[in-house]
């Protein structure tokens, strides 16, 4: 049976495959005595839930020689290599109740439409899904979508959202959350698990399949209502997606990644979710360092947990709970206290994260360098919920375009959109405005920007 | 088959005629506009005043506490659009919920006037208007062509070729809509994962069934592998693959699509792959195909209400009854066109019911309506503060859950046994957790529940031990549960700026139940905590582990309770009788919920008839659950669906 179409695409895919590049590999070039090309850039938002108590957050000077406060004392090592921000603001979650309409447009600074279902929307698209969208061509997977926790269900019909706006902060689309993963096993495999040569005749069977259900959505798509025809959208954007993954690993050199003694373990994780939640966060924050380090991907998100999250932290000394109980302190000191040691643990495990990107050589820097991971929560007071003054972390240079190691306390309302906008210049998108954006962040433009 | 049934029928005969026709308007009782000006009329005179007196002082202008706000009904009282609004202040009034503790409620006067203009309260006939040009624009704009959801897809391969997707597959996990519940189509999402995924999944299980396991193989392949002649085995190879497409995507396959799956075949052939290898290609294409995914419900050029084909209603019927798809049972009935009337369908119902894969009922909609499809990774009581505590029971836990609630669904039993009942389901481990006398390698098994310390949803440990916190009970988080999952009430959050108190540590010389009842004092605190807290108290019997205690720390178990219409109780027994008598709330949010896991989407104001007919059908069934299951298969909505036209633009 003639079939042009794919055919045709997959030629123009081929044709192209010189001009999507080789992946950055600087080992390889070392090797072969050509000069080095300049890394690229790689960003990650890494979110945490229930907010922070910000009195033991914010620190009390700006500028350089500001003094970390309590709850950052886990970023001592990498205090030159990151900045804190704060007095920033989400102007569009103000009218929300609750923590869903704050989380939802985290990285899109739109108003959250409130619904239990129907109309879903966070807004706009994500920060980092617009990155990826660029990069969309120049690294085997546009994106990492990193979690650890199974979306909510349910609904909240007391405030009236559905609560898988608490369990996504990436939007392909407004209308279109990406789906988490949260199995460190799955994501490695996703890394790295058709680079080897006797997957080539899996991934020829694959495209086969791949051209078959394509041709059937086309079809059936012609024959649906346009509510029903944006989920067909859906599907066809995803095998696309999958199959421009499955061209790329066949077209470009397979990654010849051999693990570290220390990254050992990647390379031998267990199926499963890890039973410990330390250690499923530090994995899987690993994962982000190796698909950055492998250049598979440019961009990656990671939700420490859905928002509200429950989750006993009782492992720590000194804290008898759960998460979100205790983000509700009701300014009880023992409470309070409770509260800030587990926004303590969380910066440990981005110090921790930040340490191992520091080590990293990459051309005349590190990984971090070349990076700018965010780390931030979707509101600042957890037991008020207030979407102004939030906790936002902004760590690497960029490549030289961000300035590190500062205090940078904004003044007066100014949005968080403003750091996004930055960002996405950063990554070469120039957009006149992003979310509720009024300029870009300025302060923070170092030498290269 | 009861008179009502019949009228029914009638009356979807009629509307479907109606709407053939779609030049007559619907008929109204000719009394009606009468009736409905001479209530409104009585709002003005004699109610607006009550409520302006005693209520205004919260429910009016900007800071209107609500959606009820005295400002928007000043002139009149909305009905036909806030119907709803008025429910609820009916209730909360009747209840003596409202207005709250430590406000001026109202004298018995007023009473007597407002209970009797609610009583008055005309009857929409909305049933009636369900096939107008106006109405439809009510089921424009849900998503009906969805995904299946991780659950349906699951248990259809198990079902299609006898394996089951590893969890290492790791498909991902959906959110929900519309009613709470995964099955709404406007929050299923696909991602380039579940693509990813479903790729592999297929891949797996049908190179899994042609190699391991001789059984399946023969069941996929017949004896299409054994035949000599290339010719033969190649026609048997058309057979096997159109049987397997069909079963898959619920209906017959075109010819067209029959040629271009035995393409993959022979292109996999003519690559020098064996037999084995060739089959497997058109065989996983079925399952990564939308057909097999996505409940496929096409549209016909001119649009409008019609109603679902046969084969549509076949799996709407599998997803509503098994999660699944159908059997071939069901499909030859939709191919011979036999789920037509509603004997047909009902019979079908009653068939399915007796099957096993109806453990559904109790699985998926069961576990997601109490809110504890994700019980054993979620609830994770504190170590410290209970070493003992076996992680292990938890599955047990949700199994009894599981049993329950489908064992009144396929046994056809009461529903008002999910409040009380007579039995417990309970394996020899649980018994042992809970107190119960049964060896303890028992298998499951229903045990006479004489005390009434168990029995019904509100009593399963799993369901107490959710509504606590790691380290302790909670009587508000408990007495929410009851409000908000059993008995379909609304809690708002707590207003900014007050302390949720209870869940802060409890101080040493107050004693948890001291604290909220000073908490109570405040009335900003006392319109929820008054209806929530008792309610959480009636269940202090139960440790944060769902274990029956007479004492916590020493102290007597105080789990008494007075609700603001002034029924008193003293623990979980007595508080069982009185939610017995707010059945009917109870009722109609069980049909609330079942609908809407049925439909799959956010029920709407026409939707109410068909629970009311749920209702009516209970009440005459003496709350058998059939009503609900035969009331929604039969339904206008679950039967009809509105079509957008299909634009064929492509994109």
């Amino acid at each position: 049976m003639k079939r042009p179409q794919p055919a045709t695409r997959r030629q123009f895919l081929r044709g192209t495959g010189a001009a999507l590049g080789i992946p950055f590999l600087p080992s390889l070039a070392a090797a072969s005595g050509e000069t080095p090309p300049k890394p690229p850039l790689r960003t990650a938002f890494v979110y945490f839930p229930n907010g922070v108590w910000e009195k033991d957050w914010v620190p009390n000077q700006t500028g350089a020689d500001y003094e970390l406060s309590p709850s950052l004392a886990p970023l001592k090592s990498v205090k030159d290599d990151f900045s804190v921000l704060s007095g920033l603001d989400k102007k569009n979650s103000h009218g929300g109740d609750g923590h869903y309409a704050k989380t939802a447009n985290f990285l899109t600074g739109m108003p959250v439409a409130k619904t239990t279902g129907k109309d879903i929307s966070s807004g706009g698209v994500s920060a980092d899904q617009l990155i990826a969208q660029h990069f969309a061509d120049q690294t085997p997977i546009p994106s990492l979508e990193l979690g650890t926790e199974p979306v909510i269900s349910g609904i909240d019909s007391n405030v009236g959202y559905t609560r898988l706006y608490g369990s996504h902060i990436s939007w392909q689309t407004a209308t279109r959350p990406m789906a988490k993963e949260i199995n460190p096993r799955v994501v490695y495999d996703r890394l790295f698990g058709q680079r080897n040569k006797e997957n080539a005749d899996k991934a020829k069977s694959y495209r086969n399949l791949l051209d078959f259900v394509m041709e059937d959505a086309r079809d059936i798509r012609k024959r649906l209502g346009r509510d029903d025809q944006f989920k067909m959208d859906e599907y066809l954007d995803s095998v696309r997606s999958v199959e421009k993954q499955i061209e790329f690993a066949s077209s470009n050199q397979p990654r010849s990644w051999q693990p570290s003694e220390s990254e050992k373990a990647l390379a031998n994780l267990a199926p499963g979710i890890p039973s410990e939640f330390p250690q499923h966060i530090d994995l899987m924050l690993d994962l982000i360092i190796l698909a950055f380090r492998t250049d598979s991907t440019r961009v990656a998100s990671f939700m420490f947990a859905n928002d509200v999250s429950g989750r006993n932290f009782s492992f720590l000394d000194g804290v008898k709970g759960s998460h979100h109980e205790l983000s509700h302190h009701e300014n009880n000191e023992k409470k309070i206290a409770q509260y800030q040691k587990i926004n303590q643990w969380h910066v440990a495990r981005f110090a921790r994260m930040l340490e191992k990107m520091k080590a990293i050589t990459e051309g005349d820097g590190t990984l971090l360098d070349n990076s700018m991971v965010m780390f931030g929560s979707s509101f600042s007071d957890g037991n008020r919920h207030d979407p102004d003054n939030l906790p936002i972390l902004l760590a690497g240079k960029a490549g030289g375009a961000i300035k590190s190691g500062q205090h940078l306390a904004a003044e007066g309302q100014v949005p968080l959109c403003n750091l996004y906008q930055s960002m996405l210049k950063a990554n070469g998108i120039e957009l006149e405005s992003f979310g509720d954006s009024n300029g870009e962040f300025l302060e923070l433009a170092g030498e290269l920007a | 088959m009861p008179v009502a049934r019949n009228c029914r029928s009638l009356l979807v005969a009629w509307l479907l005629l109606v709407f053939l026709s779609s030049s007559t308007p619907p008929l109204s009782l000719a009394d009606e506009p009468d009736a409905k000006s001479a209530w409104e009329k009585r709002y003005l005179d004699q109610v607006l005043p009550i409520l302006r007196d005693r209520c205004a002082e919260c429910h009016a202008g900007e800071e209107a506490d609500g959606p009820f706000d005295l400002d928007k009904f000043a002139k009149a009282t909305h009905f036909d659009s806030q119907a709803d609004v008025w429910e609820q202040v009916g209730k909360r009034l009747r209840l003596n919920e409202m207005p709250p503790e430590g406000s001026p409620g109202l004298n018995d006067p007023q009473k007597a006037i407002v209970h009797g203009w609610i009583d008055a309260t005309p009857k929409q006939d909305l049933c009636s208007q369900l096939a107008t040009d106006e109405t439809k624009a009510w089921y424009r704009g849900y998503v009906m062509s969805r995904r299946l959801t991780r659950t349906e897809y699951s248990n259809a391969i198990y079902d299609l070729v006898g394996i089951s997707v590893p969890s290492s597959a790791a498909i991902p996990s959906d959110g929900s809509g519309g009613e709470g519940f995964d099955t709404a189509g406007d929050a299923l999402f696909t991602s380039a994962v579940h693509v990813q995924r479903y790729l592999e999944v297929a891949t797996q299980i049908i190179d899994q069934a042609l190699s391991e396991k001789p059984g399946v193989r023969d069941r996929l392949l017949g004896d299409a592998a054994s035949v000599a002649s290339d010719q033969l085995q190649r026609t048997h190879t058309v057979e096997v693959v159109n049987q397997f497409a069909r079963k898959a995507w619920r209906r017959p396959v075109s010819v067209d699509e029959s040629k271009r799956l035995m393409s993959l075949f022979d292109e996999s052939l003519s690559q020098g792959n064996d037999f084995t290898a060739a089959v497997a290609q058109p065989l996983k294409a079925i399952l990564i195909s939308p057909n097999f995914l996505f409940v496929v419900e096409t549209e016909t050029p001119q649009g409008g209400v019609q109603r679902l084909t046969d084969h549509q209603m076949a799996t709407r019927l599998a997803l509503f009854l098994w999660s699944s798809i159908p059997d071939e049972a069901l499909l030859a009935a939709a191919d011979r066109g036999e789920l037509q009337s509603e004997d047909q369908i009902l019979a079908q119902t009653q068939r399915m019911l007796a099957d096993d894969r109806a453990r559904a009922l109790g699985k998926n909609f069961g576990l997601q309506w109490l809110g504890l499809n994700r019980f054993e990774t979620k609830v994770k009581p504190d170590a410290e503060v209970f070493p003992h505590f076996d992680p292990s029971i938890s599955s047990d836990l949700t199994e009894e859950a599981v049993r329950l609630v489908a064992g009144i669904f396929r046994q056809d039993r009461s529903v008002l046994e999910l409040i009380d009942s007579d039995q417990v389901q309970l394996n020899g481990k649980l018994a042992a957790y809970y107190g119960y006398d049964l060896p303890p390698d028992a298998d499951w098994q229903s045990v006479d529940n004489h005390d009434h310390r168990r029995g019904g949803v509100l009593t399963l440990g799993a369901v107490l031990m959710s509504a606590s916190y790691p380290r302790r009970t909670s009587p508000v988080l408990r007495g929410r549960w009851v409000l908000e999952e059993l008995l379909g009430g609304h809690v708002p959050p707590p207003p900014p700026g007050v302390p949720a108190l209870e869940e802060s540590v409890v101080a040493e010389h107050q004693t948890l139940r001291e604290r909220l009842e000073e908490h109570r004092k405040n009335p900003a605190c006392a319109a929820c905590h008054n209806r929530m807290d008792p309610l959480g108290f009636g269940l202090e019997n139960y440790d944060a582990l769902g274990r029956w205690r007479d004492s916590d720390a020493g102290q007597p178990i105080d789990a008494s309770g007075k609700l603001p219409a002034g029924e008193s109780f003293s623990g979980p027994v007595q508080l069982k009788q009185i939610l017995l008598q707010r059945s009917d709330e109870f009722e109609k949010h069980l049909a609330t919920k079942m609908l809407g896991f049925a439909l799959g989407r956010q029920l709407n104001k026409f939707d109410d008839c068909v629970i009311d007919d749920c209702l009516e059908l209970l009440s005459q069934r003496h709350h058998r659950s059939s009503a609900i299951i035969d009331t929604i298969v039969t339904s206008y909505p679950f039967q009809h669906r509105f079509f957008k036209p299909a634009v064929s633009a492509s994109k």
